[in-house]
């Protein structure tokens, strides 16, 4: 068997500029496929960290059933109240992997700077429940703060956050004063003085002269209740999230409530589309890569099989079968991926040292500020990158090599 | 040297080969009869295109006959498949051909193992074997050369140590010397010929060089596609039988 692999790599010594460029080749399709991955993949997790810690939406949210679908319709009707709030607690109490409860209340209604007057969309939140939720961000995204001014308070319940959008539609800056005004869920229509506390950027750019953020209860004020329409829950992992969301479902079930649990990735729809559009983005380079490899593969085997007939010929006459043939290209050609995935790997690390250390920084769709460009390397990526492409050098080398097989002895040994 | 009652090593009945080119039909061999015994040194010899080298072939189990009978040691070979015809051909079936065929990306040494290694003999076992067989034809002190570093006569040394290595039954060797000048042409013949005496090893050699038939007892004359003499006493009754017939 090893005189066999040498025979082999002897073979690829033979025409050494082919071999290189064949190697090459699988290298940098390899360092392609796998600098595009770690970078996919840095994307991902950072539109992840950025959506659960630095948005502070947590892991999982809890609703009422039927909220997503029917919710903007008859808000009040999906609201949960305190009797079912004590009860929520009661369940999240017993499982130690979450971290931090946030309560919410998302409302909607008129701001006036006492001129004009525009629609918002505001999420009332607890501000201590997510600024905890932001300090478990891992690296970057825990630092980068995503608001100019300065921080909500629970108990300073004037205080509101605007994004820019909004805030330039109504001449509003920091600590300018303004006016909110909704109905409260019994109808009536309600109004609370608001003062600028920070300015920031719309997550989703459709909202981006709409939203504001203010504190839970600011929100209940304004509606005029004690509800909240949704319980953000931040766990320890992100690997937990689907087990706990069939345990809290099952565990809030048994309790009499009729709640829906929804991970992050189900409400992140921006990180669900660009994860959509990336796959696709990979799926190209893939099939370039994959098509360059399979071409030059079955272009090398051929061009061997071709100047060496009359070896061939000779080692059937000797004695070697047909399989031994196919074995013996397969063998060739398996090396070239061996040697070519060994490159890739040198360039990918390349690549990956070469980015952590120039630091470039980009500035990503969707967020205005210029941040750190980064590349994964992904053990994964590169494990099935190596054994996919021995396979697919050997299934490339198997068509030639099969027909070389298949060839008349006496018409391969007369070949000159 | 004939061993009556022994089975004949290569019988050939009535075999006849056609090849298609096209629409073509080039008829190779026509009714071709011929035994060859254990031990037998003989001669193929005919002009070029007269059908040595499908003769050879037939023999050799390179190639299938288009009509009639080939049984080697006994056993009718047509019917095999092409690994079973694989398998006899390493192991009893030894083979020198016209441009050497040796294996440029091995050693001399490596090209007389490779018979070994492909059925499977470990490499310790294959080089001691092929090293006999290298100091057999003189070439022992070459055994690290690639084959372009051999001269045309070495190589075809190289080549009849590779035919030998596994103590075949039969080495065919179709125009081992056309390649070589006349000096290296008989040096060839000669080692052949010592080899057969020396081990027993029966050769078919072919050739369309009259002057290398000298001294060898068994003379196949061949003229487009038949054996037209077959100077042997086994077949010396088929030949004035057809001579009679003609
Ligand atoms: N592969 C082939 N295809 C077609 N015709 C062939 C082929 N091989 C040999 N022939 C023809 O068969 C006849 C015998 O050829 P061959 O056995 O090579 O003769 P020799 O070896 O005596 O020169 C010739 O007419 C030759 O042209
Ligand atoms: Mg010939």
């Amino acid at each position: 068997m090893i005189s066999w692999l040498k025979l082999a790599l002897r073979n690829l010594f033979r025409n050494r500029r082919r071999s290189l460029f064949t190697i090459l080749a699988i290298g940098l399709g390899f360092a392609a496929v796998n600098t595009l991955g770690g970078f996919t993949a840095y994307i991902f997790t950072s539109l992840k960290d950025s959506y659960i810690y630095a948005q502070g939406n947590g892991h999982l949210s809890i609703f009422k059933a039927g909220f997503l679908q029917e919710g903007k319709l008859d808000p009040t009707r999906y609201l949960i109240d305190e009797d079912e709030m004590a009860l929520i607690h009661d369940v999240l109490a017993r499982h130690p992997e979450i971290l931090v409860t946030a309560p919410q209340l998302h409302i909607s209604g008129l701001l006036s700077n006492g001129k004009v007057s525009t629609i918002f969309l505001a999420a009332g939140r607890v501000p201590s429940a997510v600024s905890k939720i932001n300090r478990h961000a891992r690296g970057l995204v825990g630092k980068i703060q995503l608001f100019d001014g300065k921080p909500l308070e629970d108990d300073v319940m004037r205080g509101v956050g605007l994004s820019r959008g909004l805030a330039e539609q109504l001449k509003l800056g920091l600590d300018s004063d303004a006016v909110a005004m909704a109905p409260t869920v019994s109808g009536q229509i309600n109004a609370l003085d608001a003062q600028v506390f920070q300015l920031f950027d719309s997550p989703v750019e459709a909202l981006e002269d709409k939203l504001m953020s203010v504190s839970l209860k600011f929100a209940q004020s304004l509606y005029d209740t004690g509800s909240v329409d949704r319980v953000t829950v931040l766990l320890e992992s992100d690997e937990l999230t689907e087990t706990t969301r069939t345990r809290l479902a099952e565990e809030l079930a048994a309790e009499g409530l009729n709640l829906e649990v929804k991970t992050w990735n189900e409400l992140s729809t921006f990180y669900t589309k660009v994860k959509q559009m990336f796959d696709v983005i990979f799926l190209f380079t893939f099939l370039i890569v994959f098509t360059i490899v399979v071409m030059s593969v079955i272009n090398t085997v051929s061009m061997a099989i071709m100047e060496r007939t009359r070896e061939i010929g000779t080692l059937r006459a000797l004695g070697v079968k047909r399989r031994g043939i196919v074995g013996l290209f397969a063998a060739e050609s398996m090396l070239l991926g061996t040697l070519g995935s060994l490159l890739g790997m040198v360039l990918t690390v390349i690549t990956w040292s070469g980015v952590a250390l120039l630091k470039p920084t980009w500035i990503p769709p969707q967020i205005t500020r210029r941040v750190p460009l980064e590349v994964y390397l992904v053990p994964d990526y590169m494990l099935y990158s190596v054994l996919l492409l021995i396979v697919l050098s050997l299934v490339a080398a198997s068509l030639p090599a099969r027909a070389a097989a298949r060839m008349q002895i006496v018409g391969a040994l007369g070949h000159t | 040297m004939s061993r009556i009652g022994a089975p004949l090593l290569v019988e050939l009945r009535q075999v006849g080969k056609i090849y298609h080119l096209g629409e073509s039909r080039i008829t190779a061999l026509k009714g071709v009869n011929l035994s060859i015994q254990r031990g037998e040194f003989v001669a193929v010899w005919g002009p070029s295109g007269s059908g040595k080298s499908t003769l050879c072939n037939l023999i050799g189990l390179l190639d299938t006959c288009s009509s009639g009978t080939v049984h080697f040691e006994g056993q009718d070979v047509t019917a095999l498949s092409d690994d079973q015809r694989s398998e006899l051909r390493n192991r009893a079936i030894g083979f020198v051909f016209q441009s050497f065929n040796l294996i440029p990306v091995l050693s001399a040494l490596e090209n007389v193992m490779l018979p070994l290694q492909i059925a499977g003999v470990s490499a310790a076992r294959a080089k001691r074997a092929a090293r006999k067989r290298l100091a057999e034809v003189g070439l022992d002190d070459h055994a690290a050369h690639r084959p372009a570093k051999l001269s045309g006569g070495q190589q075809q040394r190289v080549a009849i140590a590779r035919a030998l290595v596994t103590d075949p039954a039969l080495v065919i060797a179709d125009e081992p010397t056309a390649n070589l000048d006349s000096e290296n042409a008989l040096r060839i013949t000669e080692l052949m010929r010592r080899l057969n005496s020396d081990n027993g090893t029966t050769f078919v050699f072919s050739t369309h060089d009259q002057r290398l038939l000298d001294r060898v007892e068994r003379q196949i004359l061949m003229r487009d596609g038949e054996i037209i003499d077959d100077r042997s006493p086994e077949q010396s009754a088929m030949r004035l039988d057809r001579s009679v017939r003609l």
